[in-house]
């Protein structure tokens, strides 16, 4: 498990970083940035895991959303892994935007042809941390997870179905109710296969509803002028209503004006850090 | 040979030189060294003569027993203890005290001087001889017993070990002894021991009878510098004394002097009175007499006229004499029927005039009395010396008149009722002040004091107004408000007239300072004072009140917790259908079938929304508090400015932050309203207890779920005046405000 520095930048006292290495879980070589506080040079600090959205690299959340400033202040090492196995050489990969290459929609996919790879979810949940653990100054005890769209909902099942695991969620207009929504259909069958019960096992709708486990404090932003909220893609509303029914915690606001930009991201960044810290730093 | 001496080892060399270093060493100043010789001599000369003093008088005619008789006479004399009739000698000869006066100054003035010290010592003892000799009588007895036996322990003991320790010193010079005789009190050699006349006495070595010798001369030195020390305080309070009876005299002189003239001048007036009125009865008798003397001759005149004519007609002729002497007859008729005043119209002797001297017998009465004292001079009143209920009152006199007591006037100065007098009151006191009781609290009164004697009252002094101290303030424990690190204390008065100031003082209740340190914040103009704290302590808080005459007594305590953030609602604010409960902090709105018809707008008093403001401390710091809500509760709670549109709802204004919570087919509705404008915020899980942070620091106001420390909306608001809590039920219901709780860490984040 060698890690291989590709970038190394200071950023508001700290360094922003980006590794290569060999996955596991993926077969292929993955890049995933972490950001380390200036308070990470003397003392082991909470994590933060981000998941991106559709498309997206390492790149996209460590170059447009200036989380960092907010990170430094509270002493936290933010890792934002890439969103899928990269030239796997899977028939099909690179045809659509929104699957293969750059969807991953962190889940273990059961196809033939996808399940070598395309296990995401065990690797943000599992191979990741144990890395980070193990070559980052990082509490192991005090993790946090948050993304954005395909990310949000990354987020919202990673500490949906390991209730303990992760101190703190929040979600960028996450995707709530994929099986219910295009984006959702077209992946979870496509790595899931056709076998809808499966499905629910990566919805965070259907995770709530079966919820048991520690108290959960969710923040939600969402964009008021987000196409793809109107395209019914996300399906917030779905979320919310399971959450005020199992009485999950959920703030959710909705955010006139917004779209789906990181440049809605980057607005409310600062809001969802210090949510995190108020857990990680307790 | 020096080289020999040097080295030897003998005890004899070394001692002496011991002894030498030793007196060195421990009396320093030189002059102490030659004092103590000098002493000793003198004193012995002293028990010379005090032996002398006990003969009987005249036995010893030398001219030191007279001098020192001359002296204790002189002494006796000065202090004024003899009787009556030697105090007159000592007046009729006015040498006398002259004399003393001129004498004695000087040995007051050079007592620094050692040798003028000695004599001091010496006229001390003198005058503790003269006790012995029974002339005196002055003094505490203890006092001249001290002095007596100080007296003879200088001439005894002191003189006694001179000679016995200090001769040896001198022996030394010539050889060296290494023993000492106890029983011959000498230092001898050692082979003396043997055979000499000191074989059967007891015998030490040098060494230790010189530590002895040392011993005692150290104590006995001690002693003496006490005696000197006592001695000199002794002679300073002669010398005071002294002073005091010049004075005294010196003052009865004049007394006698003014006195004397004015019964002389008195005398000469009568004198010139009576001898006028003699001279002028004189007079008048002598000229009564004179006038009554001419008329006498007159008359004689006219007898012998008479006898002449009528001898005349007797040798006339009959018919001559017939016709005369019917003529005759006539006038001798008249003539004698004219009386002949004979009497003494004057008194040759004189009248008893009995002279008056009535008024000089007075003034020879009034010689010995003193005149009646001038108007004393009252102080003013000194600061911090009333009471609520006292004032000491302070007065003197110019001169040092005679006076047996004072009467004190007093009475309240009230302008309200200028043309009613006020009861005056009167106390009668011997001392120069009168603490006076029983004074009503924060009032002027006029104060003049008359000084008394045989001879009669002074003249009044001038009225001098005096001011009691104010009663306790009371503290308004309901209107208290904190925050962590301050509180602000309200407070009546107390007193219907203006105050001056008021103190706050505080003492810590707990922790390891109580309950001793307390802290005062003073010169407060107001009734109400904002203290600092610090956080986290509970706090015992008093008021006084303060006037010119002083601080009143401690207010009644408040406590004070800084823990969290402490306030009140304010009933003015509080919309008529709300109720607040008993505690204060419960507000309620009851069930009403007919609603009433909406109360008038108004500046202070909600009449629009159903709302009550709280009185949050006026510290721009962090403050929290909390509601307990129903959760289908239709409410609104915040913060306003003080001054926001009573007939508008909450939040429907840049004045008012707030979160309204509806209930409506069972959806929760969440505002976070501001200006009318609230964001769209979707919250999962209904707060039962709502916490409100309100951060002046950061400018912000933040709500929170309390029960599961969820974060729900955070206002940033630019607060440029105060703010207070606001709460608001649009149903009927109640909610519960706690405060006083310390901030919950996860709201700081």
């Amino acid at each position: 498990m060698a890690l291989k520095q590709i970038s190394s930048n200071k950023c508001f006292g700290g360094l922003q970083k980006v590794f290569e290495h060999d996955s596991v879980e993926l077969n292929c070589k993955m890049k995933f940035a972490v950001y380390l506080p200036p308070k990470a040079e003397t003392g082991k600090c909470p994590a933060l895991y981000w998941l991106s959205g559709l498309t997206c690299t390492e790149q996209n959340f460590i170059s447009k959303s200036g989380y960092q400033q907010a990170a430094s202040e509270h002493g936290l090492v933010v890792i934002a892994p890439d969103t899928s196995p990269r030239g796997c050489n899977i028939k099909g990969e690179d045809d659509s935007w929104d699957f293969g290459t750059g969807a991953g929609f962190y889940v273990d996919a059961t196809e033939d042809l996808w399940k070598t790879n395309y296990r995401m979810y065990s690797y943000v949940t599992e191979e990741l941390p144990q890395l980070i653990n193990a070559n980052f100054p990082v509490d192991p005890q005090r993790m946090s997870i948050f993304g954005h769209s395909m990310g949000g909902h990354g987020a919202l099942i990673c500490a949906l179905k390991n209730p303990g695991k992760y101190k703190s969620v929040s979600a960028f207009a996450p995707i709530c109710n994929p099986v219910l929504c295009p984006w959702g259909k077209k992946a979870f069958g496509g790595y899931l296969g056709t076998d809808q019960s499966k499905w629910k096992a990566y919805d965070a709708t259907h995770l709530v509803k079966s919820y048991q486990g520690s108290q959960l404090d969710i923040l939600i932003d969402q964009g008021k002028d987000d196409q793809f909220l109107s395209d019914g893609q996300l399906l917030p509303d779905n979320f919310i209503a399971a959450c005020t029914e199992k009485k999950i915690p959920v703030v959710f606001r909705l955010q006139e004006g917004y779209d789906h930009s990181y440049y809605f991201i980057a607005t409310f960044i600062t809001d969802h850090i210090r949510h995190h810290a108020k857990y990680l730093n307790a | 040979m020096e080289e020999e001496a040097g080295e030897e080892p003998g005890l004899d060399r070394s001692s002496p030189r011991d002894f030498y270093f030793y007196h060195t060493d421990l009396y320093d100043p030189e002059d102490r060294l030659q004092i103590f010789p000098k002493q000793n001599v003198r004193t012995r000369r002293e028990v010379v003569q005090a032996e002398r003093s006990h003969e009987p008088r005249g036995a010893g005619d030398g001219k030191v027993q007279r001098d020192l008789q001359e002296e204790v006479d002189e002494l006796v004399h000065l202090y004024g203890l003899e009787d009556d009739h030697e105090l007159g000698d000592e007046f009729v000869d006015e040498n006398l005290p002259r004399m003393g006066a001129s004498e004695y100054p000087p040995h007051m003035m050079k007592r620094t001087e050692p040798a003028r010290e000695q004599r001091d010592w010496r006229l001390t003892g003198e005058v503790a001889e003269a006790e012995d000799l029974g002339l005196g009588g002055w003094g505490s007895a203890g006092q001249c017993q001290d002095l007596r036996e100080a007296y003879r322990y200088a001439h005894g003991r002191a003189s006694e070990e001179y000679e016995c320790y200090v001769i040896p010193e001198e022996e030394d010079e010539e050889e060296a002894v290494d023993v000492f005789c106890v029983t011959c009190k000498t230092p001898i050699r050692a082979f003396q021991k043997v055979f000499d006349e000191h074989k059967e006495h007891e015998v030490i070595p040098l060494n230790k009878a010189l530590e002895s010798a040392k011993d005692e001369i150290h104590k006995n030195m001690y002693k003496l510098e006490k005696q000197i020390l006592e001695m000199e305080n002794f002679a300073n309070h002669l010398e005071e004394v002294f002073i005091t009876v010049e004075e005294n005299f010196g003052k009865q002189e004049q007394n006698f002097e003014s006195h004397y003239n004015e019964i002389l001048e008195t005398l000469a007036q009568k004198y010139e009175e009576k001898i006028q009125a003699l001279g002028e009865k004189k007079k008048e008798k002598l000229e009564a007499l004179y006038g009554q003397l001419i008329s006498c001759g007159e008359n004689l005149d006219t007898c012998k006229e008479l006898m002449e004519t009528i001898e005349e007609m007797c040798h006339q002729e009959k018919v001559d004499f017939m016709k005369d002497a019917v003529l005759m007859a006539d006038r001798l008729g008249k003539f004698l029927k004219t009386k002949t005043d004979v009497e003494i119209s004057a008194q040759p002797d004189f009248e008893d005039q009995t002279l008056d001297f009535s008024d000089v017998e007075q003034l020879m009465g009034s010689i010995n009395a003193v005149p009646a004292p001038s108007a004393p001079v009252i102080n003013p009143q000194a600061p911090n010396s009333a009471t609520g209920s006292s004032v000491r009152v302070c007065w003197s006199l110019y001169s040092d008149d005679t006076v047996e007591r004072y009467q004190l006037c007093y009475r309240p100065v009230r302008d309200s009722s200028p043309g009613k007098d006020q009861a005056e009151f009167t106390v009668t006191v011997k001392e120069t002040y009168c603490s006076v009781m029983k004074l009503v609290p924060n009032t002027q009164y006029e104060f003049w004091v008359t000084a008394h004697n045989r001879a009669g009252p002074s003249p009044p002094s001038e009225r001098a107004v005096y001011m009691t101290a104010p009663s306790p303030p009371i503290i308004k424990t309901q209107e208290i408000r904190s925050c962590e690190e301050a509180a602000l204390i309200c407070w009546e008065s107390g007193n219907l007239n203006p105050v001056d100031s008021y103190t706050v003082e505080l003492t810590r209740a707990e922790g390891p300072e109580a309950p001793g340190v307390t802290e005062s914040v003073v010169g407060i103009p107001t009734c109400e004072s904002l203290v600092q704290l610090q956080p986290g302590q509970s706090y015992l808080i008093y008021v006084r009140a303060l006037n010119m005459g002083g601080p009143s007594a401690r207010s009644r305590p408040a406590t004070v917790h800084t823990t969290g953030s402490y306030f009140h609602l304010n009933k003015h604010t509080c919309h008529p259908w709300l109720t607040v409960s008993e505690d204060g902090f419960t507000i309620v709105r009851s069930q009403r079938k007919t609603p009433e018809r909406e109360p008038p707008p108004s500046d202070t008093r909600f009449t629009r929304c159903v709302a009550v403001m709280g009185n949050l401390i006026p510290v721009r710091g962090r403050h929290y508090w909390e509601v307990e809500v129903d959760e289908r509760l239709d409410y609104t709670v915040g913060v306003a400015f003080e001054d926001v549109p009573k007939q508008e709802d909450l939040g429907a204004n840049s004045l008012s932050w707030c979160m309204r919570h509806t209930f409506a087919s069972s959806r929760h509705k969440y505002e976070f309203l501001h200006n009318r404008t609230t964001p769209d915020i979707r919250i999962t899980v209904p707060p039962k207890k709502i916490g409100i942070l309100l951060d002046y620091e950061n400018s912000k106001l933040s709500f929170f779920n309390v029960d599961i420390s969820q974060h729900l909306y955070t206002f940033k608001c630019q607060l440029h005046q105060l703010v207070h809590p606001c709460f608001s039920l649009e149903k009927p219901g109640c909610l519960k405000i706690h405060n006083g709780i310390s901030m919950p860490k996860h709201v700081t984040f």
